[in-house]
């Protein structure tokens, strides 16, 4: 058994249908509202008549449009390190220990490196 | 009272752009044309500031481009998801004034009267009882009023940007145009 429409509910459908373009007459009837409630679907007529967009001012329209395309790889790199601090620590002590490893590797190759004829030569 | 966000029986129109703007970020660009009016249309209505509706507006496109990624078609339309994030920028914004939204609507342009003078005069007296009655409404009841009328936005929509449950945005609707009529009567 469906139970019968609110109040509210039939004028949320009267109000879709003025918002639709339907008279406040023919959107009071479709919705089931009774003749006493017209005075609201024509409230609602009233506000779509009358509230219409406030103009965006064309600079900011500009500035914004050339802010989201231009800040975003900063903006973003940004946002990932304050969403995963943990992760930017672990990338950063990778990032050094990696550092360290490859300068102590190059620094104890040179050392076992054995020196070439022309070199002792050269530094006799 | 909040709600889980309830499946849709119409696949959101925004899905193929939003795919695009996760798949390449420069693809938000349509999104953000689609919705600029409408967003700044919702922080203007609320803020009453040209200024402040400008700056809250960017706060939340900012935001809706940097979480884009972790938007999912899982109930919530996009819109729905970017008016949420502008609700949740414009109470930041009401919170740091310290004060309840003092709404002063008087900026907004008057909506076109067409060719008939007496017509455009009749209008635009409309539109100021309007803007006037809806300043004298709660914070609550405009948000819904200027969601569903200016922006477009269904009650389920609406109860996914302000965490209330469809039908409590049916009933706050209901009762804030009964109050407009009573306030323009």
């Amino acid at each position: 058994m469906s139970q019968s429409p609110s109040t509210a509910e039939r004028v949320d459908r009267a109000v879709g249908r003025v918002l639709a373009g339907e008279s406040t007459g023919a959107a009071t009837a479709a919705a089931g509202l009774a003749a006493t409630d017209r005075g609201i679907v024509e409230v609602a007529a009233l506000l779509r008549s009358t509230l219409p967009a406030p103009p965006v001012g064309p600079r900011f329209e500009a500035r914004l449009g050339a802010r989201l395309s231009g800040a975003l790889p900063t903006r973003d790199a940004v946002g990932w390190a304050l969403r995963h601090p943990g992760r930017l620590i672990v990338t950063g002590a990778v990032g050094s220990a990696v550092g360290v490893g490859v300068t102590a590797f190059a620094v104890w190759r040179n050392a076992r490196r054995v020196p070439s004829p022309a070199h002792r030569l050269l530094h006799r | 009272m909040t709600t889980q966000p309830q499946r849709r029986d119409t696949p959101d129109p925004d899905l193929d752009a939003v795919r695009a703007a996760q798949a390449d970020r420069a693809a938000f660009g349509i999104l953000y044309r689609r919705y600029l009016d409408r967003v700044y249309g919702y922080c203007f209505y609320l803020l009453g500031d040209h200024h402040d509706a400008e700056d809250v507006t960017e706060r939340s496109f900012l935001a809706a481009l940097g979480a884009i990624d972790r938007f999912r078609d899982e109930g919530a339309s996009f819109r729905a998801w970017l008016f949420r994030i502008a609700h949740n920028e414009l109470a930041n914004a009401l919170r740091s004034r310290g004060r309840r939204a003092t709404t002063r609507l008087d900026a907004v342009a008057e909506p076109e009267g067409g060719e008939d003078p007496a017509g455009a005069l009749d209008r635009a007296d409309d539109a100021r009882r309007v803007r006037h009655a809806l300043e004298a409404l709660s914070e609550e009841r405009r948000q819904v009023i200027v969601l569903r009328f200016v922006d477009g936005l269904s009650a389920a929509e609406i109860g996914e940007v302000l965490g209330r449950s469809e039908g409590a945005i049916r009933v706050l609707q209901h009762r804030a145009l009964r109050e407009l009529a009573t306030l323009l009567a």
